[in-house]
Formats: C-alpha cells, structure tokens, sequence
C-alpha cells in the first residue's frame, strides 16, 4: 500500500506579498512510498527535505499538483492521527517538563489523558530519558530534547513517522540507540520518513532512498541500487610483473592502483573469468577480489557535484 | 474534542508558568483584603448605622457607589493586565519549531484559533471571577445587602476582553510580535476608544463632512469597551439603557476579527 504519494507536487515561496517570484522549493515532484518502509531523503542544504515533508502534514500549503498521506488530502486533518512528526529545530513550549510535554502533545493527537499516562513511562524508557521526566526542558541539552522530540512523535502510536534530522545533536551512542528504535518501528509495520544528512546512518539503515536537489529529485532506488558503481572489480594481489601488468592494461583495459591491486570493469562473469584464468596461468597469487560499491556519500557528492556542472 | 480541550487548558498553563495568573490573582487579593479592610472601618459601620436609621435605600446607594468604584477599577485592571498577559500568547504559538509540531496534529487552523481565544476569554472569566465575587460577597455580607447585579459585570468585563483579544490575535497572527499586539490593544483601548467615545464633542470642531464620516465609520466598526463599562454601570444602578448598540457593534467586531484571524491562519506557511 501506498502510504505517501505525490504528483508534479510544485512549491512556490512568495518572497513578497503579492508579488509573482519566488523561491522554488519543489519543482514537479512525483514520488511514493510504501508502507514498511523506512525511506531516506537526501539532499543538500535548501534542497526543500523539510518543505517536502511539511506539505505532506499541512503545515506548508502546495502552490500545485497532488500530494496524499494515506490516500488522504493533506488539506484534512483526520490522517495525522495515524502520523508522527518531529521537526528540524523544535522549540517546544519550554515551562514544560519532559513529561507534559509528551502529555500535551498526546491529548494534541486525540489520545485520552488517561491512555497518554500509561505510555508515559514505555516512552521515556524507550529514549532513556526517565531520570529527566521533572525536570523542565528549558534545561535538557540538546541531545535531551532530541529524545524528548522522539517520544513525543511516538505518543500516538503512529502508523507512519516524519523525523526531520532525528539524531541532530545527539551523541554516537544515543545515536545507535535511535537507529536500533527505528529498526524496531520497522519490523512493527510502521513506515518511516527520514531526513538527515549523515549518508553513513541513512546507508545503515534505510530502504529506500531518494536524492533531492533544488526542488527537484535526482534519483530514487534502493540504497544497494544508488550505490552500485556496475560491474567493477577490484583485484588484491601478489606482486604483479611488468609483463602482466602490461597485459591487464592493454588486454583488459584494467586500471592499476599500485603494483599488487587493481580495478577490472567486466560486463559478464565471463570475462571475469577470463581475467582470473590469465592471472592463474602467469603463477598470480589471487588474494581476494570483490564487486566494488561506492558509499552513498562518495555517490552523493558525484551527483550533486554533476549537477553543479551541469548548470556551469 | 480532546486536542480542542488541549489548547484551552494549554492557554492556562501557560499563563500560570508565565506568572500572569499568579499577578492578577495577588493584584485581586490585594484589592480583596484592602476591601475588608475598608468595610471593616467604624466609619463604614458608622454610615451603615446611620443611613440603616434614614432608611434602606441610602445602603443600597452606598453599595452600588462601592461597586461601581470597583467596577471602573477592575476596567482599567483587566485591560492592562489582559494587553500585557494575552498578547504573547499567540506570537508564542507561532513560533517556528513550536508551531510545526501544532499543525502537525489532527486539529483544524481554525479550532486552533477559536480554541485560543475561548483559552483566553476563560481565564480571563475566572479571574474577574475571583476579584468581582470576592468584592461582592464582603459587601454583601458587611451590609446584607445583596445586590446581584454587580456579579452581571462579571459578563460584560468578560466581553469587552473578548472584543480585544480578538484583535490581539489577528495583529499576533500577522506581526508574530507580542510587542506590536500590546502597543497596538493599548493604542486601541486608551486612545482610539476614548475618543470615539466623544465623537460628538468632536464635531463641534469639525465641519467637514469627509472627516465626520471617516469618525463615525470608525466609531462603528471598532469594539467600545467603554461605552459597554457605562452599560454595565447603568445595569448596576438599575437605570434604564437607553442603547444597546455597543454591545452589538462590538460583538460584531469580535466575530469579524475572528473570522479574519482564522482565514489569515489557513492560508499562510510555517
Ligand atoms: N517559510 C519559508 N519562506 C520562504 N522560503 C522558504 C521557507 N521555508 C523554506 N524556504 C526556502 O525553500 C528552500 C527549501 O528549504 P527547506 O527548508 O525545505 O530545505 P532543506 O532541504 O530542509 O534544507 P536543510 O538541509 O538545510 O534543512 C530554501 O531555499 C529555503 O530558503
Ligand atoms: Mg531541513
């Protein structure tokens, strides 16, 4: 099932009032995602993650196109029962403590007071943050409040999570305890919306990924689908004889990276085997070889980066 | 109705964690114990010894001249109070990383705003409340004259707050400023209001019929607390009201500003 579509969704901020230009944020916009999912959004900074992500909880009005959650209008309010949301930069109301604040967000979402009392203490655990349930948040660190921005987004019980850049400013193991939580939404069928800017966490953890740039979307796949680079190989060695290494160069178009390691882009497993029976015929010593993988973010700065040069 | 509840009891809390509750509610106490202490003076006892002697009516005079006293007190009192108390509650909501999450629960824009405003006029309702039943009770006992219709003021005090925080929230809304809300409610209530109260003194001095115009449109659309005071003065000393148009045009004005707030609210990004 499609938890969140949208179509040629299109965002134009006014700069002034009543006047015609703009600043694009979204520009044509189709994408999906499917329930289950935990789905990254990436892009660079003022690429439109967090515009995206408001229109799809009404909080920033579409200029055009369609845009659903749950198959609803994202002008009807009803949907967000079943949806958490915390924001880049939340700043809740700060007299409160930890604690009312999760109760005021959770009658917010239409749970009884009564009800919201019993998830209190899951909750607080679940971000470890129980020894802070009193005190009020004008006083929680960064970190602190990230978790408290958590546990709030979590009151309702939501089928379907925004977390806009959930592990800003929260240590690395607070950090892990997060991901391993979003893990554990996930295998209850919950689907996850994430933005964030560290590539190595979205590598660990999403399903899907896509990939935004001024408004509009680059590419979306799988993370092992971005990452792949094709069919290049890298070799690992004994040391390699000028003669071979001449061979690999000329025969196989092979790219060396020192005399014992080297790099062999092959269409198919029967070339690939061609380059293991030379080696093996010339006495080589095959130590390991593997299909090599970019990182996401070597990937994502070659594309950004295309994309620069593209408008140069 | 549960996040509309929410809202109302989160305009509460707030005005106690901002302190504003707590400093009207010392303000009323101090006027409470400053009244039992007046009407516990020989003097009152002696008045009320000597007019009990003259005949009923001149107590029942005496504790209307109380009340109304009161009454143009607690005027003055709530309008400060309510200028500088309500006006950063909207600012505050629409606060960026607050208002975020807001939007993002299953609530309309626009029970949102008729749930702040509703927040707004009932903890206002409960403080006047507390000060205007207090003031009654003392006299009434002191006297045994019970004299209920000062309680009506309760209402009419509750309104003309109404009229102005309506305001107080479109001008939040559009400024996001606690600062221009309160300039604006006190510009309103201590200037514009008073002198379209004496508009026709006024026109003694103006001829032009552009300008008289331009005043007596003003004069129309714009809430009258004043005048609506008066009201309830006359209410009080059991005098006939002769207009109940104040009332009227400023309950419309409570609706249009509200109405405005809400459509302003619906159209804009956050
Ligand atoms: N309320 C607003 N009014 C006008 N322009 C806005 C508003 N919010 C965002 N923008 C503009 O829209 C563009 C996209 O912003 P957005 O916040 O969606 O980016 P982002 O991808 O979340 O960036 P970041 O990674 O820095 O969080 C930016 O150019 C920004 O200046
Ligand atoms: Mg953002």
């Amino acid at each position: 099932m499609k938890v969140i579509s949208t179509k040629e969704l299109v965002k134009v901020y006014q700069s002034k009032l009543f006047s015609k230009d703009g600043i694009t944020a979204l520009d044509n916009f189709t994408f999906d995602v499917e329930q289950g999912e935990i789905f990254g959004l990436l892009g660079p900074n003022g690429a439109g993650k967090t515009t995206l992500i408001k229109i799809l909880l009404g909080i920033v009005l579409k200029t055009s196109g369609d845009a659903r959650v749950f198959e609803s209008e994202v002008s009807n309010v009803a949907y967000k029962k079943k949806v958490g949301y915390l924001p880049e930069n939340h700043r809740f109301p700060n007299y409160l403590t930890g604690e009312q604040v999760i109760r005021y967000f959770g009658k917010l979402s239409g749970i009884e007071g009564t009800k919201v009392d019993s998830k209190i203490d899951t909750l607080l655990e679940m971000v470890k943050m129980k020894e802070w349930r009193n005190v009020k948040i004008k006083k929680y660190s960064k970190g602190m409040m990230q978790r408290i921005g958590i546990a709030q987004a979590l009151v309702n019980n939501p089928e379907l999570i925004f977390l806009d850049e959930p592990t800003d400013g929260v240590d690395p193991i607070g950090r892990k305890e997060i991901r391993d939580l979003l893990l554990n939404l996930k295998s209850e069928g919950k689907t996850i919306f994430l933005n964030s800017h560290l590539l190595s966490e979205v590598e660990l953890i999403c399903d899907k990924v896509a990939i935004l740039n001024k408004g509009k979307l680059l590419k979306t796949g799988s993370v092992d689908e971005l990452t792949s680079t094709g069919n290049t190989f890298r070799f690992f060695t004994s040391e390699l004889n000028d003669k071979v290494i001449n061979y690999l160069l000329t025969g196989f178009k092979a790219v060396l990276h020192g005399n014992s390691e080297f790099t062999y882009n092959s269409s198919n497993d029967e070339d690939l085997n061609k380059v293991i029976d030379y080696l093996r015929q010339q006495n080589v010593l095959i130590r390991s070889f593997y299909q090599e993988k970019s990182s996401l973010e070597s990937m994502f700065i070659n594309l950004i980066g295309q994309e620069k040069e593209a408008v140069n | 109705m549960i996040q509309f509840a929410a809202i109302v009891t989160g305009i509460f809390r707030e005005a106690i964690a901002k302190k504003i509750f707590l400093g009207f509610m010392v303000i009323s106490t101090l006027i409470i114990l400053a009244f039992v202490f007046i009407v516990n003076l020989d003097s009152v006892d002696g008045m009320i010894a000597m007019f009990g002697a003259s005949g009923d009516t001149a107590v029942k005079d005496m504790v209307i001249g109380f009340q109304i006293l009161v009454l143009n007190f607690s005027y003055l009192l709530i309008i400060t109070f309510c200028l500088i108390s309500v006006s950063s509650f909207i600012p505050s909501m629409v606060e960026k990383g607050n208002i975020d999450v807001l939007l993002s629960k299953p609530i309309s824009r626009g029970a949102i705003i008729i749930g702040k405003f509703t927040g707004g006029v009932l903890l206002i309702f409960v403080s006047l409340l507390y000060l205007i039943g207090f003031v009654w009770l003392i006299l009434s006992v002191k006297t045994g004259y019970w004299h209920i219709p000062f309680l009506y003021s309760v209402f009419w005090l509750t309104f003309s707050f109404a009229a102005i925080y309506s305001l107080l929230i479109f001008i939040g809304l559009v400024t996001q400023s606690s600062v221009v809300s309160m300039i604006t409610g006190f510009i309103l209530a201590f200037v514009v209001t008073p002198v379209l109260a004496v508009r026709s003194e006024l026109f003694s001095f103006i001829s032009n019929d552009a300008v008289r115009f331009v005043i007596d449109f003003f004069y129309y659309i714009l809430p009258k607390p004043g005048a609506i005071a008066d009201i309830s003065a006359k209410i009080l000393e059991g005098k006939e009201v002769t207009s109940y148009e104040p009332l009227i045009t400023t309950a419309l004005f409570t609706i249009a500003m509200l109405t405005i707030s809400i459509s302003y609210f619906r159209r804009r990004d956050y």
